[in-house]
């Protein structure tokens, strides 16, 4: 027996336990993406039980890349993930740095900011879509219709009605039915998710050495040049670390997108994958292989470039 | 030109007065050398004249031109840091080409600077290295190839040396001294070592707690100490003080005898003590010597092939022209 097969055999269960927690859903997945699997039918109820006999090869696949709105759902994945994470990072940098000063109440400010990110998602959104998006009742409502009263107000002014009577009737954007309703996720989870790469850029700023600040001031930097050249590259790492995990958690985002809209104009892999399991478990399980193949390509992008900054 | 010159110059953080107001002028070209025990102020001093401290009260004036209020980058100083302050995203050519870029000059002139500077500083090499990728001497070296391509009109060292390890910081310290006379340029240089304090500089500054105790060259800062404390400071090993019945014999409160100042003999002498600890350097023998009145151990300076066994009888004798007297409140006495 040599040295090594003692370890080796101590770590099997672990490592087994995990090759089964991986494969078999995977493998569950694949084998009803090639199969005719469906929840209720009456005219073919043999379809309601996975079996072989069912065998459907790549008909899945075409039924889904033909569904009109799988094209549609790949581009809002996309659309929402990078929209979030180009703001989250830009604001998450800002904001870092103006807290990073210190000034009075620092440590509620703190706090305050934090906060957002221990809103569970569906009240994130059901707040977002109704006290504060609506048309009618929400903040947005309110505000819209306010400047429109008070620009009617000004224009029956003497003097400067003239210019008011100039400016257009304000409309409220509904949120709730067209493309718009991804914009709406994207604010929310935007406003939820900023928190967290303040956080992560916070923790950095401070370990940023003052010295080398110092001697940048001596050299004549400017506090723009000090930002740009010293505390970018410094955020680096946690800007790729920010970017990595967060790409994994809104490539899956569902709740937010049921609650403001049910889908209507609006969807992403995994709501499509969700529709598709109300009846036809055949076609969510293709859609599902579709969505690994898109997360993989999107892991891989990320590696690439989170692999840089980490190299360096 | 570099004439530093500071006028009533005071520093508080809140309410603890860490410099109390300070005079001070250092001429051009000279080598100054701030000196003190740890958290005495050199390091504050030094950012007051640098402009990264602001000034409770007080000016500072850089050639004849009143800086108190100057930006620091407007002061035309630049400064090496102890932690060198490298930057570490950057080759070692960005980091000596900052500077420069950031004073918009031209591509061309950046270039025919960093290589002078390079060439002197033997970093020819390293120049696409990241500073992570040098050693310690090395990236104290770019720290200095970055104030030296902005010809400033003073530099401002602050414990440069202290990271580096002995026999790098003693070639380092010929290093500098090099470049001062080299280029005759001002330079503000503060340690805690009164080795590269009396090796380096033209005048030495001894601060303590943000007092300046006296200001002087090393060799009168040797011969002439103003107080004990300088006294006790300057030297190395330090000065040996009596009190007690031998000083009053000098009318003095307390006397001070350099450990070079007294002869030392196995049979007869003015004071008898025990051979402690003897300090083999092969050059010279150091002796800790017990048992003299006012003053226990005392240290002694030896023939480096002097032999002592612990516990025998030794007679010391100091050279009475070099006693330093000094009074009740620690004062010299000519
Ligand atoms: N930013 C600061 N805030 C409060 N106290 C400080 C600050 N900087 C220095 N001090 C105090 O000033 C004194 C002198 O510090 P420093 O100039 O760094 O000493 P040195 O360089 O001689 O070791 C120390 O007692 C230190 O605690
Ligand atoms: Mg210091």
């Amino acid at each position: 027996m040599s040295n090594r097969t003692l370890p080796r055999l101590l770590q099997s269960p672990a490592v087994f336990l995990l090759l089964i927690w991986m494969l078999v859903p995977l493998s569950m997945t694949l084998y009803f993406s090639f199969i005719r699997y469906v929840l209720n039918s009456l005219r073919k109820p043999e379809w309601t039980t996975p079996a072989l006999s069912n065998w459907r090869g790549f008909g899945n696949y075409e039924f889904v890349l033909k569904s009109k709105d799988f094209l549609f759902a790949i581009q809002n994945s996309l659309l929402i993930v990078c929209s979030i994470l180009f703001l989250t990072v830009i604001l998450g940098v800002l904001i870092a740095v103006l807290i990073n000063k210190s000034f009075p109440g620092q440590g509620i400010v703190r706090v305050l900011l934090i906060s957002p990110f221990f809103v569970m998602p569906a009240v994130n959104a059901v707040l977002w879509i109704n006290m504060i998006l609506d048309p009618v009742l929400g903040l947005q409502g309110i505000a819209v219709g306010g400047i429109n009263d008070m620009v009617d107000g000004l224009r029956a002014a003497p003097g400067i009605g003239w210019f008011f009577s100039l400016w257009p009737e304000l409309t409220p954007i509904s949120f709730r039915a067209t493309q718009t309703s991804a914009y709406a996720v994207i604010i929310m989870v935007t406003w939820q998710w900023t928190p967290f790469a303040v956080l992560i850029f916070m923790t950095s700023l401070q370990s940023e050495d003052q010295q080398q600040k110092e001697a940048a001031i001596l050299d004549g930097a400017s506090t723009w040049s000090q930002f740009r050249f010293l505390t970018l590259p410094h955020l680096g790492r946690p800007i790729a670390i920010v970017v990595m995990i967060q790409a994994i958690f809104h490539l899956s985002l569902y709740a937010e997108i049921e609650i403001v809209s049910r889908g209507n104009g609006n969807k992403n892999l995994p709501y499509l994958i969700g529709e598709f399991a109300n009846n036809n478990i055949g076609a969510a399980s293709a859609t599902g292989i579709f969505a690994v193949i898109l997360a993989n390509i999107v892991a891989i992008f990320l590696l690439r470039m989170v692999g840089k900054t980490l190299m360096e | 030109m570099g004439r530093i010159v500071l006028e009533h110059v005071t520093k508080s953080f809140g309410n603890t007065q860490v410099i109390p107001p300070l005079d001070l002028t250092i001429e051009d070209g000279e080598f100054a050398v701030f000196v003190g025990p740890s958290g005495c102020g050199k390091s504050t001093l030094l950012r007051l004249i640098a402009g990264l401290e602001d000034t409770t009260s007080g000016k500072v004036v850089i050639d004849d031109q009143d800086m108190t209020e100057i930006s620091p980058s407007k002061r035309g100083l630049a400064m090496v840091f102890q932690s060198y302050a490298l930057y570490p995203h950057m080759t070692v050519r960005k980091n000596i080409a900052f500077p420069m870029r950031m004073a918009g000059m031209s591509e061309e002139e950046q270039n025919k600077r960093i290589e002078t500077a390079a060439a002197s500083l033997n970093l020819t090499d390293y120049l696409d290295r990241k500073p992570g990728q040098l050693s310690g001497g090395q990236r104290q070296r770019v720290a200095i190839g970055r104030a030296i391509v902005r010809d400033p009109s003073a530099f401002l060292f602050d414990e440069p040396l202290s990271n580096l390890d002995a026999a790098l910081r003693v070639g380092m310290r010929l290093e500098i001294t090099e470049m001062h006379e080299r280029m005759q340029t001002t330079m503000i240089y503060v340690t805690h070592d009164q080795v590269e304090a009396m090796t380096m500089a033209n005048k030495i500054v001894v601060l303590q707690a943000g007092v300046i105790e006296q200001v002087g060259s090393p060799l009168e800062l040797y011969h002439k100490p103003r107080n004990k404390f300088v006294a006790g400071f300057i030297g190395s090993p330090k000065m040996n003080l009596i009190e007690g019945a031998e000083a009053k014999k000098h009318n003095a409160e307390t006397i001070g005898i350099r450990p070079e100042h007294v002869v030392v003999s196995n049979t007869d002498g003015l004071w008898k003590g025990t051979v402690g600890v003897a300090e083999h350097l092969g050059s010279d023998t150091f002796v800790h010597v017990h048992g003299i009145e006012g003053c226990d151990p005392m240290t002694v300076r030896a023939a480096g092939d002097a032999t002592f066994k612990h516990g025998e009888d030794i007679y010391l004798t100091p050279d009475e022209t070099q006693i330093h007297k000094f009074d009740a409140a620690g004062l010299r006495i000519e």
